[in-house]
């Protein structure tokens, strides 16, 4: 009955985490309403056993915006950047289907963005950023983003905001569901081609799960150049890619307090690279293999929280054309982080952590010696209730970088429920950070260019909303109001140099906007609606820079939209589904004068399906996409040609 | 990832200056390069944006000298309703129409200088640089082919029907070109050489060796070539410089080179450009623009213009202006105009990456 039930959680792409008591007062609540779904057995109540603290908690005030099993649903057998660009209002810089997809966190750069996979940085350490498209939905549970500035949670990047990836058995819903499986494939235009498996065993001591998924796809797309008679079609040449992915995710119940857990994600992606309209194809490929394993091992008691986790990753990147021969890069990352949990009240929790991280890369672009870099920092989280409608926290990191000191990183939050009236409740949220960037291993060390001597990128900024929830036995309302302002100080930038292309330290910039959102859930009997509805107005310039930036002070920077719209419904009665997304990405300048501009765009995508009990057990959903319903002809990037109207068909195959 | 490794394995891209097209016009072999030429008469610049790598925008800015002001920023786009393609490198003019060296895609893109609508494409060329004609029949372009092959080649071009007809192979990454009489002396920009190229039987007539990296070609009022070449850096481990810049002077006939090394090992120069009446050079070095007459005795030691490190330069031969286009890539670009004093004049934005300018 996976799509027919409705749990609170369904609520949850753009689910605000209100300010009550309910979400936040213990983890394992959000965790029920986020569990995933495809099983009845999860409403059996597990042993009485104290959850740990998830880092949500320390980050009272702050917008969250959750995408959960349920959201992730249609996108299984895709990826994040398909996931997050139909589902929510964030910006994601794309070269094609398939291609690069970097996020683009209120208005700032996808090295801003901190992505974290089971509380590891995943962001490629030479790139300092993580390609959307090369993250498939199938190995991830949920995903967690917050925006803006944390740098004293997160760590290193998260400037203009967080991605939290998650796969562990870390809700009580994930205990003690016995065997459980889904099989999938889908067919759909220009050659896609896709397939997962998954599946999973759980008791009350164990709890396994294994996915593998594979997709590709020719993306042999039409599209059109010109305008007017001058119009002619053409067909993109040279953009296919394969991309397989395999994720291991294992957790032991130790006692009644210890837990000991480990993962493997394994992603494999052969892609073309797709060159832009009218530039010569030099039959450009790329390879991006990424392996990523963790360990921990985790102690809660009622008083006391212990962790201790590892991770080693190994982030491969072969990229080659005609013209330039072969790159290749491989870097090496190894992890660290110990943490202890103090449960001083009910209402009062500190934690005290450190992280060591350790990359050694051997990149084509640095010269034939390995790199190696050293990089440390120390936390201290603290939550604090001082009235049960009043929620505060605290946070403080000092990291350690190789030559350079950046600054104490300080979050404080606070959250209050000033209004709780029949069935209306209305918190104030705010939240002051500051945070911080370490430069990439290539701002560093690519010859030429690289420069050692670059600082971290700093930032400061705050925000403030408002969240408002009315819920009825058949309806539940969300609305939530954000304002935020933040400034990035010794803002990096590649520029041209006499020779060659340089990064520095080039100016200031100040991003600013708003944030609206509005869920509704309305069950009035068999039918079932969720309607979302979001808006992020963004306006990101620079304000001041040094001598030598030309780029113009007070103009939108470019590939920043300043207005995107996300509209969402999802309707289910008596195992039909149907759901709609509508997005609008405004216009986005392409030079930093803010003089040329691609146009805004509007995409249409929907999809229709019938989930049928074929057995005890075994159920079949048939469901069929569309996308780009109105066949508009589109850029996202600068000349990167998109597809028209495509639709795939998916059947799925689950058993519990 | 790849920008950054195309924009490292390119440095020769960047460094790269205006295209002199002015020299390619006055080095017309039709005309003997005699004493007395005709003053040139010139009413519009070109300025040649290159535009950023693989984003398609390469575009050519058109400023009127009557008004002083830009009147048409993205001159090829308005006129023909679509993108010129990516990597504008140079353009040169022969006759009334204007030949676009569209590096990134490939292709040569022949224009009408009257209206500048698009004539003729001549396409699947091996990433071209630049472009010179030797009559009004026949042309010659550069093309690198790939940066990791040991050479280069030079496509000839029947300039009646837009096709290919021939090619040579040359030296390494081979950058501009010029024809004196029956010759063409192509810059072998990845070595330290000049291939002389018969333009009758376009036969190999010989290499002539010149400083490392020549970059830049013009030829004088008595028909003598001057190569500017940029020296030799290597990136790996650090960047530590090989060789100094230089600039060499070839008799035609000869197939060697008088060379005379710059004086500091700090900068490369580039961009070599001559003026109207064909006598005085002028060129990019330290962050400034120096100049230097055909027959002064030493190199310049003290800049005409200190300010700019101008990626594209222009003289224009009516009057002497100069034109500096400063590159950041990012925003709308500027150029900035000065007398053949060195004194500023003024200023006026085009679009990414202005690398030449094309009088006419």
């Amino acid at each position: 009955m996976v799509l027919q039930t409705f749990l609170p959680g369904r609520l949850a792409a753009q689910l605000v985490l209100l300010g009550g008591f309910g979400l936040l007062a213990g983890a394992a609540v959000p965790a029920t309403a986020q569990a995933p779904t495809d099983t009845l057995q999860s409403q059996q109540l597990p042993a009485v056993r104290v959850a740990g603290l998830r880092p949500t908690r320390f980050a009272v005030g702050s917008r969250q915006l959750v995408l959960d099993s349920v959201a992730l649903n249609n996108y299984r057998s895709g990826t994040l950047a398909d996931a997050l660009g139909a589902r929510t209002a964030i910006y994601l810089k794309n070269y094609g289907p398939g291609q690069l997809s970097s996020i683009s966190l209120r208005g700032t750069s996808a090295r801003h963005t901190a992505v974290l996979w089971n509380g590891f940085n995943i962001n490629l350490p030479s790139l300092g950023e993580a390609d959307f498209a090369l993250l498939p939905v199938n190995g991830t549970t949920q995903v967690d983003i917050q925006p803006g500035p944390a740098g004293a949670t997160y760590g290193n990047g998260a400037v203009g905001g967080t991605v939290q990836l998650s796969a562990a058995a870390n809700s009580p819903a994930d205990w003690g569901r016995g065997w459980h499986g889904t099989a999938q494939g889908d067919y759909g235009s220009f050659g896609l081609g896709a397939g997962l498996v998954t599946a999973g065993f759980s008791n009350r001591k164990v709890a396994l799960r294994t996915s593998f998924n594979y997709r590709r796809a020719d993306n042999d797309f039409p599209f059109y150049v010109g305008e007017g008679r001058g119009r002619v079609q053409q067909r993109q040449e040279n953009a296919a890619f394969r991309q397989a992915s395999f994720t291991q995710d294992a957790t032991l119940r130790l006692g009644q307090r210890g837990e000991l857990s480990a993962a493997i994600w394994l992603t494999d992606a052969d892609r073309q690279i797709q060159p832009g309209i009218g530039t010569n194809n030099t039959n450009a490929e790329e390879r991006d293999q990424s392996r990523r394993l963790t360990a921990g091992y985790r102690r809660v008691s009622t008083r006391h929280e212990w962790a201790v986790r590892t991770a080693w990753f190994e982030d491969v990147i072969n990229y080659r054309d005609d013209v330039s021969g072969l790159s290749e890069s491989r870097v090496r990352t190894s992890q660290a982080q110990a943490e202890h949990t103090w449960r001083l009240a009910p209402n009062a929790s500190v934690r005290l952590g450190a992280e060591a991280q350790y990359f050694s890369a051997q990149v084509d672009g640095y010269g034939t010696a390995p790199r190696t870099e050293n990089r440390y920092s120390g936390f201290v989280l603290l939550r604090y209730d001082p009235r049960p409608r009043l929620q505060l926290s605290l946070n403080i990191r000092q990291a350690v970088l190789p030559g350079r000191q950046p600054p104490l990183t300080p979050t404080a939050g606070a959250e209050w429920m000033a209004l709780a009236v029949g069935r209306h409740t209305l918190s104030l949220k705010s939240n002051a950070s500051r945070s911080y960037r370490a430069p990439t291993l290539n701002e560093r060390y690519w010859r030429p260019g690289g420069n050692p001597d670059l600082l971290p990128e700093e930032s400061l900024g705050y925000e403030g909303g408002l969240a408002h929830t009315y819920k009825t036995a058949g309806l539940t309302l969300q609305n939530e109001l954000t304002g935020y302002r933040q400034l990035v100080d010794n803002w990096v930038q590649w520029t041209p140099g006499a020779s060659y292309w340089s990064p520095r330290n080039l100016r200031q910039v100040r991003a600013q906007g708003l944030e609206a959102s509005s869920t509704l859930g309305w069950q009035p009997g068999a039918y079932r609606l969720m309607a979302r509805a979001s808006y992020a107005f963004t306006s990101t310039e620079k304000t001041q820079g040094t001598a030598t930036d030309a780029d113009p002070v007070g103009r939108q920077l470019p590939f920043v939209p300043r207005h995107t719209v996300a509209l969402s419904t999802d309707h289910a009665w008596r195992g039909w589904q149907l759901g709609t997304t509508l997005t609008y990405t405004g216009h986005r300048y392409t030079d930093a004068s803010a003089t040329d501009f691609l146009p805004g765009y509007l995409l249409l995508n929907a999809s229709v399906g019938r989930t049928l009990a074929v057995a005890p057990a075994w159920q079949l959903l048939v469901l069929a996409q569309g996308f780009n319903l109105t066949n508009n002809s589109y850029q996202n990037y600068q000349n990167r040609a998109l597809p028209g109207r495509n639709a795939s068909l998916s059947l799925r195959l689950l058993w519990h | 990832m790849k920008p950054f490794t195309a924009f490292a394995s390119l440095p020769g891209r960047l460094l790269l200056g205006s295209a002199a097209a002015l020299t390619l016009l006055a080095c017309d072999p039709d005309k003997d390069p005699t004493p007395g030429l005709q003053p040139v008469v010139t009413n519009s610049v070109f300025v040649v944006n290159e535009g950023n790598f693989t984003r398609s925008n390469a575009e050519i800015s058109l400023f009127s000298k009557a008004t002083s002001a830009v009147t048409n920023k993205a001159l090829y786009a308005s006129v023909n309703g679509g993108p010129l393609g990516d990597i504008a490198q140079s353009m040169a003019v022969r006759d009334s129409l204007g030949y676009i060296v569209v590096n990134n895609s490939n292709k040569l893109v022949v224009v009408s200088m009257a209206k500048f609508k698009s004539k003729a494409t001549i396409s699947n060329l091996k990433l071209p640089r630049y472009f010179v004609a030797a009559s009004s029949d026949k042309g010659y372009v550069t093309e690198t082919v790939s940066y990791s092959t040991s050479s280069g080649q030079v496509s000839v071009i029947d300039l009646k029907t837009n096709t290919v007809t021939k090619t040579i192979a040359v030296g390494k990454q081979p950058e501009q070109l010029a024809v004196v009489g029956s010759r063409l002396y192509v810059t072998n920009n990845g070595e330290n050489t000049v291939t002389v190229i018969n333009t009758t039987t376009d036969a190999v007539e010989g290499t002539i060796t010149v400083g490392d990296g020549p970059n830049s070609v013009v030829a004088d009022r008595n028909g003598r070539i001057w190569v500017l070449s940029s020296g030799k850096i290597v990136y790996n481990p650090n960047p530590t410089r090989l060789s100094k810049g230089s600039l060499s002077q070839i008799v035609p006939g000869q197939l060697t080179a008088t060379t005379r090394e710059m004086p500091s090992d700090q900068s490369s120069p580039g961009n070599l450009t001559i003026n109207g009446s064909l006598d005085q050079l002028y060129y990019t070095y330290l962050g400034g623009v120096y100049t230097l007459g055909i027959n002064d005795a030493t190199l310049p030691t003290t800049p005409l213009i200190k300010r700019g490190s101008f990626y594209g330069l222009g003289v224009d031969p009516q009057d002497g202006t100069i034109y500096g286009g400063l590159a950041s890539f990012s925003s709308s670009d500027k150029v900035i105009r000065f007398r053949n004093t060195g004194a500023a004049i003024d200023s006026f934005t085009v679009l990414a990456g202005p690398n030449g300018f094309v009088f006419y």
